[in-house]
């Protein structure tokens, strides 16, 4: 994908390949415990973790147990309360376009087109309007949207407002893509169309990925690693490599199913799930 | 989960060979029940809405001429018949020079409701942004809204005495505060997550508060507006009565110290025609100013 390393707008960019060349990780958290209401509610407490280069990372647990609150640290839209999080190596002192969100919410704006929306984060980072116009043709075509470049975010379906978000977070050039449920309001089938595009689209641009959801399927099929949240005190109860799945991503999610391995892995991770529900109610 | 009770009955597959012929036949339309007239969030078609809306305009003009055919014919001059409340309307511009009043009133309200949004609007939009600037400035403006802008007549009677700054003052003051509350509510029903999309964008603060925070409550903003206008238009009369030689609010005053109950209803009439026209405008300016709206599916 040339069109990604051609680029020459935001100044920031080069500060971000020098990071990556320092063999820090992409993202780093030491000792990190996040308190709510003056410390009588801890979403998280103590996590030290590291999230690879090139892997798709899922965050899972029970509802509650802080896996949105450690993405949103990632992303800068909130500090820790002790410890710290890294990116290559650099504290995180509030959100940035090299770490780009998708949010379960519709985020694009509807007063501009679709072309507009993924324009607009190439637009404050100050591209080129020559590498505006063809990198949003080439993320659109990446999403299958450039038919609708010029319809209105009103226009369309929930599954593909959220590919205009997933489009215009790629454009902005992140070297992080922090996904915070983003397919969580759409329908199952669309879900799945979603999912199948997500690993595409993942695998052709070679990102680094974390992903926060609830559906356990979903971090199996797009995920290389799950780390497994408890939750009150936000803990990670265990860190899974997806090593049945031998490094391959799969084009179609029943490609997965048939996998040896496949069933043992989502029993496993339904149990898991099964005793922090249950603990919480005894 | 039992099939005991299938298995003795016909089942589908029988069904199938014994009636062949009339499942392929087209099946009758189907009649829903009728739509009642009162139906729950049931539809009003586009001419069906004028009928409606017409149908109460002429009720209520009904009303008024069955209110004044009932009065005694020596007291009639107090409720006058909508035949001879249009004419005058038509007298006072042919004869009087009314057009000038009307032209003077809208003036006014246009000039001041400017001024009221030049402040509310920037005012609105930083409260609604930056939590100090609303902490700082939202207990005065809140306090402000309960008091009644005709308690400012006599204050900028003795400040500005009989001129038209008074007035617009009034008419400024008059909405300005309300406006301000609307509009912080406006910048803050923006979905947090526009926000937050656009931080992680790298969007500087400025460009959030003008770019995104402003722009995505603007429709709402021009509603808002539409409203405050609204309630400026009740306070024009007020405006006006005191030491007014021109404007809507004049002409009625000098109606009913003659007793001209005639022209006083006019002025009312011309009051209601001027607002549905303000608010027709400010729809109208928001098809424009907002295509995306209507781009809905």
């Amino acid at each position: 994908m040339s069109i990604l390393t051609e680029h020459t707008g935001a100044a920031n960019h080069a500060a971000h390949e020098q990071g990556q060349a320092s063999g820090e990780p992409p993202l780093r958290a030491e000792r990190v415990t996040k308190e709510y209401l003056g410390g009588s509610r801890v979403a998280l407490d103590n996590i030290s973790i590291d999230i690879k280069e090139n892997q798709i990372t899922a965050l899972i647990g029970p509802s509650g147990c802080g896996k949105t609150t450690f993405l949103r640290l990632m992303a800068g839209l909130e500090y820790p309360t002790r410890g710290s999080v890294t990116a290559y190596g650099k504290p995180i002192m509030g959100p940035g376009p090299e770490r780009g969100m998708v949010f379960q919410a519709y985020t694009s704006f509807p007063w501009l087109t679709i072309r507009e929306n993924v324009q607009h984060g190439m637009k404050i980072q100050g591209f080129s309007k020559a590498e505006q116009r063809d990198r949003a043709e080439h993320f659109l075509k990446l999403v299958h949207l450039d038919e609708y470049a010029d319809a209105y975010p009103g226009e369309l379906s929930g599954g593909m407002k959220q590919r205009v978000a997933i489009a215009r977070t790629l454009a902005q050039g992140p070297e992080l893509l922090l996904l915070d449920e983003p397919f969580g309001a759409l329908d199952a089938q669309v879900t799945w169309e979603m999912e199948e595009m997500a690993v595409d689209i993942i695998e052709r641009e070679s990102k680094t990925v974390v992903l926060v959801t609830h559906d356990i399927q979903e971090a199996i099929y797009l995920a290389d690693r799950i780390l497994f949240f408890t939750r009150q005190p936000g803990r990670i109860k265990e860190d899974i490599a997806m090593e049945f799945k031998q490094g391959r991503r799969f084009a179609k999610k029943e490609e997965l199913l048939v996998e040896p391995g496949y069933v043992d892995m989502e029993k496993r991770l339904y149990t898991m799930m099964r005793e922090e529900i249950q603990g919480r109610i005894s | 989960m039992n099939d005991a009770p299938l298995s003795g009955s016909v089942s589908r597959a029988d069904l199938l060979v014994a009636d062949d012929e009339n499942l392929k036949a087209e099946a009758p339309l189907f009649k829903p029940p009728r739509e009642q007239f009162l139906g729950l969030r049931g539809s009003v078609g586009r001419y069906q809405s004028m009928f409606l809306g017409m149908v109460g305009i002429i009720a209520l003009f009904v009303a008024w001429e069955i209110a004044h055919v009932m009065t005694p014919e020596n007291q009639q001059k107090f409720l006058p018949s909508v035949g001879q409340v249009v004419s005058k309307i038509a007298y006072l511009f042919t004869e009087k020079g009314y057009i000038a009043d009307v032209a003077k009133s809208v003036y006014r309200i246009y000039v001041s409701f400017f001024f009221a949004c030049l402040f509310a609007v920037p005012l609105g939009l930083f409260k609604g942004c930056f939590a100090k600037i609303r902490a700082l400035i939202n207990p005065t403006v809140g306090g402000l809204r309960y008091l009644p802008a005709a308690s400012f007549v006599p204050l900028l009677l003795v400040y500005f005495g009989p001129t038209d700054f008074a007035k617009l003052a009034l008419l400024f003051l008059g909405c300005v505060f309300f406006l301000t509350a609307l509009i912080l509510d406006n910048v803050e029903a923006v979905p947090k997550e526009l926000i937050e999309s656009a931080q992680t964008m790298g969007a500087s603060r400025w460009h959030i508060v003008f770019r995104v925070a402003f722009r995505s409550a603007a429709p709402q903003i021009l509603d808002s507006m539409r409203n405050m206008i609204a309630v400026s238009w009740t306070y024009l009369v007020i405006a006006e009565i005191v030491a007014a030689t021109d404007g809507i609010g004049a002409v009625m005053m000098r109606g009913a110290r003659f007793l001209h109950v005639d022209i006083i209803m006019g002025g009312i009439l011309t009051i209601g025609v001027l607002g549905v026209l303000t608010d027709l405008s400010f729809r109208i300016a928001g098809h424009f100013l907002f295509p995306y709206i209507r781009a809905r599916r």
